[in-house]
């Protein structure tokens, strides 16, 4: 009988493990409007550690390391390398990331190397650097150097990045993070994937996304421009005429 | 007061935008030129991707150049049978000069033909414009008199075939320079997103000897016409018109132009074209620089859009 319970508790334990625990987190906003005095936003992750749902214990054990990677949309993207010839210096030779995320910065809780393993690291694709995908017509070799090029201008725009103190621990279990767009960060859907770490392992995952999007006038005019750029073509020939005709008038000449 | 750009997708102080709308514009209402070949570098050297500001300049040309088209049309100093030739012809040029363009931007090569453009044109016009202007310079302190060249002079110019009788002008010459002249203007201004009035003015003087009463108006009418369709084009093509940022530099270059058209009655001539060869060729030298001088970061990155990368 005693075997019993006590077998029974030990298959109890292995289904539902002492140290359960899930991610409680939010976004400031989901949803970034370009308006016309755009310059920037910034974002703040909120996220409390709890114990998963309907677990017996009260409260989670840390030490816990939290990491949050935002993406943004991918774009093809082309690095140049420039060469002097015949005593000039031109662009002499070009390779093409496809879908190359345009916006990739990874925020932490301490150094990464500290958090978990690299092999973690690259599993979960968390690296910046790991980014560029090997080009299978540019060959392994070029594809690497000018992957990491790529990366390279990407975070001197302040596209990519990493920030080993940008999340901030409130608690054992609460943290808070922030990250500041750039205005000339691309609009589209962008990705925040938080990962909880404990001893080296992920024990909670959760993903979110928000917009970057024009709205208004200048979503107008951006649909403008591609969608009908005959009639965009004509409206700008209208307005420049009418504008230095107006000149004219105001300033008789 | 920051401004975003939609179709640059970057966001600019909008007090830089017109400022330097009106400084050029000063400029050229100084010199009677479009600007176009100062406006273009300065938006490339101040971060806008050189396809925007190709495309969104000749829309400020189109803008900087209609009051003063309107104003020579009510004195009668348009030559409008000229200007037909040219512009037509300028489109056909246009046309070419746009696809150019879009190969020149998927090839990764259009940085380097503008910089070269802007160094092989305005390196020459400049130099001629030096010479010329300090040669009457030096002759006026010494005295002499210059006699302008007369409009009736003819040249080689005018033995070619197929002649034509432009009655304004008072001209019966050949049609295929002035079809030339009007093709090589629409490729490079559409190329370079220069309204050309400064390779405009000296063909039609030199070349065709138009005579000075129709030459300013003519030569306005042809940027306004032939940037027009190069705007078009541009927004049909590459899809890189700026419409805010070509608004903003209309703004500027509009105003700057009446005060820089009443400050040219203090200076003569001759002096006003030396000033203005060193400001070509000064901009001729940045791009010359540009070129030759080691770069800080040989390699570059771009991203494809709409109509090939930018």
């Amino acid at each position: 009988m005693r075997w019993l319970v006590l077998a029974l508790v030990t298959v109890l334990l292995a289904i539902s493990p002492a140290s359960a625990e899930r991610l409680v987190s939010q976004l400031s906003t989901d949803f970034i409007e370009i308006t016309s005095s755009y310059d920037g936003e910034r974002i703040t992750f909120f996220g409390s550690i709890e114990p998963e749902a309907g677990a017996e214990q009260r409260f989670v054990e840390g030490p816990f390391h939290v990491v949050i990677v935002v993406t943004g949309p991918a774009q093809d993207r082309v690095a140049r390398q420039k060469t002097r010839q015949f005593g000039i210096w031109l662009n002499t030779d070009q390779v093409v990331f496809e879908e190359f995320p345009s916006f990739f910065q990874v925020l932490s809780s301490g150094e990464l190397l500290n958090i978990t393993s690299p092999t973690t690291l690259a599993v979960e694709n968390i690296l910046p650097e790991a980014q560029p995908s090997i080009s299978t017509e540019a060959g392994w070799w070029r594809s690497s150097v000018f992957g990491r090029e790529l990366v390279r201008l990407m975070t001197q725009k302040g596209f990519f990045g990493l920030n080993e103190s940008g999340v901030r621990f409130l608690s054992t279990s609460a943290y808070v993070a922030r990250l500041t767009l750039p205005s000339d960060a691309p609009p589209g859907s962008y990705l925040a994937s938080t990962y909880v770490f404990k001893n080296g392992q992920i024990v909670a995952r959760r993903a979110e996304g928000f917009a970057v999007r024009k709205t208004g006038f200048e979503r107008f005019l951006a649909v403008s421009a591609s969608q009908q750029p005959f009639a965009y073509g004509l409206v700008a020939v209208a307005l420049a005429l009418f504008t230095g005709w107006l000149g004219g008038v105001i300033f008789k000449r | 007061m920051q401004i975003y750009l939609p179709i640059a997708e970057l966001s600019v102080n909008l007090f830089f935008l017109i400022g330097i709308g009106g400084a050029v514009g000063f400029l050229s209402g100084l010199f009677g030129v479009g600007g176009g070949f100062l406006l273009t570098p300065l938006l490339i050297f101040s971060g806008v991707p050189a396809s925007v500001a190709v495309a969104s300049v000749t829309g400020q040309v189109v803008a900087a150049s209609t009051s003063g088209a309107l104003s020579h049309y009510r004195r009668g100093g348009i030559d409008m049978h000229l200007a037909m030739y040219l512009v037509l012809s300028g489109i056909v040029g246009a046309f070419g000069g746009v696809a150019a363009f879009s190969i020149l931007r998927a090839l990764g090569q259009l940085d380097l033909v503008i910089a070269l453009g802007f160094l092989l044109l305005l390196g020459s016009v400049g130099t001629l414009m030096m010479i010329e202007s300090v040669n009457a310079i030096v002759k006026q302190q010494r005295g002499v008199v210059v006699r302008e060249r007369m409009p009736h002079q003819h040249n080689w110019v005018h033995g070619l075939p197929m002649r034509v009788r432009f009655k304004k002008s008072r001209l019966y010459i050949s049609v295929l320079p002035v079809l030339i002249i009007g093709l090589i203007i629409g490729f490079l201004g559409s190329l370079l997103g220069v309204g050309g009035g400064f390779i405009m003015v000296p063909a039609l003087v030199y070349l065709l000897r138009v005579p000075g009463s129709v030459v300013i108006g003519t030569s306005l009418l042809q940027v306004v016409a032939m940037m027009a369709a190069t705007t078009v084009l541009h927004a049909v093509q590459s899809q890189s018109v700026d419409i805010l940022l070509a608004f903003c530099l209309m703004i500027g270059g509009v105003a700057g132009a009446q005060f820089g058209a009443s400050a040219n009655k203090y200076l003569r001539g001759e002096q006003l074209r030396a000033l203005l060869a060193i400001l070509v060729l000064a901009v001729a030298i940045r791009f010359g620089l540009s070129l030759v001088l080691t770069p800080a970061d040989v390699f570059s990155m771009a991203v494809f859009g709409p109509g090939g990368a930018r």
